[in-house]
């Protein structure tokens, strides 16, 4: 007796919770840049895994973000794609913390 | 042979085991947010080893599965002795040893669960093994979970390429990505502890049930789920110091969106999983996600032998662990004398581990399954990539 159902639940489970954990994050990054604010993070620590840039292109990149910054949205459109990136991550953090809640049995019992 | 020396003996051998777990299992948490930069590694080894203590004692479903579903039971308890687990969980190690040194990839779940079930069939026969359970539980899920967590990273990578994706020359902020990645691997880690230590967990209950010192059908006693909460912990952070030597070398190319797309998809698998019981590899699960989230970035190819040498060797692990624990089984058989021969060759086999890991000298081919995963995807590269080849030392370290 297997239960392949159960395999076609976790299939799916997985699925879901993916798409909508990065695609909410993903949203909000897409919208917290066209609102000007490019988020740069710098590598914790470098390692042979991360492609190192040189300054020309690391130059190039700030311009690019400075270029991003200055884009032909009014403040107030930059604004709305603020709070629409803030409400993004929010979402996308409730949707974390709803996950852990479901797999702890003592939270919910 | 005295009765609670031996499950004494069993105990502690678990526990072993549970360490070298851990040990083995940092990097599946811990390689693709060390490899985008997400965390300094120091930093990632401690969260690793705080979540999988934390994980461990979220739930408890896959050491039921281990405890009363794998081997049947009778209205006299189960049919296998302390001693036969035993010999499982010497077969367990030993094969988890030899991959580890010959640098194959390998799961220590399946590892464990073949041990046993060898060391079963050999001890009592094959009817004491639960073979529909096996088959259901552990079995297909192995073959099943990585293919499916590999489609669910490749779609979660396009998808996230595709939100941020802007015109050509517009800054796309992707790098935001590392401040999700750590969140993400913390999941991971999380999800290890829910579902590894459990196994362990498992087989000491299996233990105590075999010996009626407890009731069958029980779950894990609260000393059981500590002592293998805090072995897995200190196994993942040991094991964490090995990946922050080789730290510059041979970790896999991985973009932080590619990386935070793998990592969710992990996590939602294996936590989906060990809700249902299914005794997954996080190992093979970790790389089925970065192979899948490989595929969904631009220009990418398989390399297909060396993913075929991947799938070759967990298909192995568990018919080969049976074989090593049906072996110790035949030892055990014998009496006290076999028991005493099992323990020194199983004495024998960790002291080389330890001793092994205790040196620095770790080559490409011990690293991890993880980079030996991210190996399989091909990724074209771009002109965009080509100053990685000048030489380091001239440049400033900015990387976007």
């Amino acid at each position: 007796m297997i239960d392949w159902s159960a395999f076609l639940v976790v299939a799916l489970a997985s699925l879901f919770s993916s798409a909508v954990v990065v695609g909410l994050y993903s949203l909000g990054l897409r919208l917290l840049t066209t609102s000007g604010r490019v988020p740069v993070v710098e590598p914790a620590e470098f390692t042979g895994a991360i492609t190192v840039l040189t300054p020309k292109r690391a130059a190039k990149e700030a311009k690019r973000a400075r270029k991003a910054a200055a884009g032909p949205l009014s403040p107030l459109q930059k604004q709305v794609a603020l709070m629409g990136a803030y409400a993004c991550f929010v979402l996308c953090s409730a949707a974390v913390l709803y996950g852990v809640y479901l797999i702890v049995p003592a939270l919910h019992r | 042979m005295d009765f609670t020396l031996i499950v004494a003996l069993v105990i502690a051998l678990a526990l072993i085991f549970d360490f070298t777990n851990g040990y083995h299992d940092t990097a599946n948490a811990m390689a693709t947010p060390i490899a985008t930069g997400a965390m300094r590694p120091k930093v990632a080894v401690g969260l690793a080893a705080i979540l999988n203590l934390v994980g461990a004692f979220l739930s408890t479903e896959v050491a039921r599965t281990i405890s009363g579903g794998i081997i049947n039971k009778d209205d006299a308890g189960v049919q296998i002795t302390p001693e036969i687990i035993f010999a499982g969980l010497i077969g367990a190690i030993v094969w988890n040893l030899i991959t580890w040194l010959r640098g194959l990839p390998s799961s220590s779940s399946h590892a464990l669960f073949g041990g046993l079930i060898g060391a079963t069939i050999i001890g009592v026969g094959s009817q004491a093994v639960a073979h529909d359970v096996v088959l259901a539980k552990v079995i297909l899920p192995a073959l099943i979970a990585p293919l499916t967590v590999g489609i669910v990273a490749y779609l979660a990578t396009r998808f996230a390429y595709f939100i941020t994706r802007r015109d050509s020359g517009k800054a796309d902020g992707r790098g935001g990505f590392r401040y999700a990645q750590i969140i993400s691997s913390s999941l991971v880690a999380l999800a290890h502890g829910t579902n590894d230590a459990q196994k362990t967990m498992g087989v000491i209950t299996l233990t105590l049930i075999a010996g009626g010192m407890q009731d069958v059908g029980t779950g894990p006693q609260l000393w059981v789920i500590t002592t293998c909460a805090i072995a897995i912990a200190i196994g993942t952070y040991t094991g964490g110091w090995r990946i922050i030597r080789t730290m510059g070398r041979g970790l896999t190319d991985i973009k932080p969106a590619q990386g935070f797309a793998a990592e969710t998809s992990t996590a939602a698998t294996i936590l989906a999983s060990s809700q249902l019981g299914f005794a997954l590899s996080t190992t093979q699960v970790a790389s089925g996600s970065v192979i899948g989230s490989g595929l969904g970035r631009r220009g990418s190819t398989v390399r297909w032998g060396m993913a075929g040498q991947i799938a070759l060797g967990w298909v192995l692990t568990l018919p080969a662990a049976a074989i090593m624990g049906a072996f110790a089984a035949g030892l055990a058989l014998i009496g006290p004398m076999g028991i005493v021969l099992d323990l020194v060759i199983g004495s024998l086999v960790i002291a080389v581990l330890f001793r092994r890991s205790r040196q620095s000298r770790v080559t490409h081919d011990n690293l991890h399954d993880i980079d030996d995963a991210g190996r399989v995807v091909k990724i074209r590269k771009t002109p965009r990539k080509a100053s990685r080849t000048a030489s380091r030392k001239d440049q400033k370290k900015v990387a976007l």
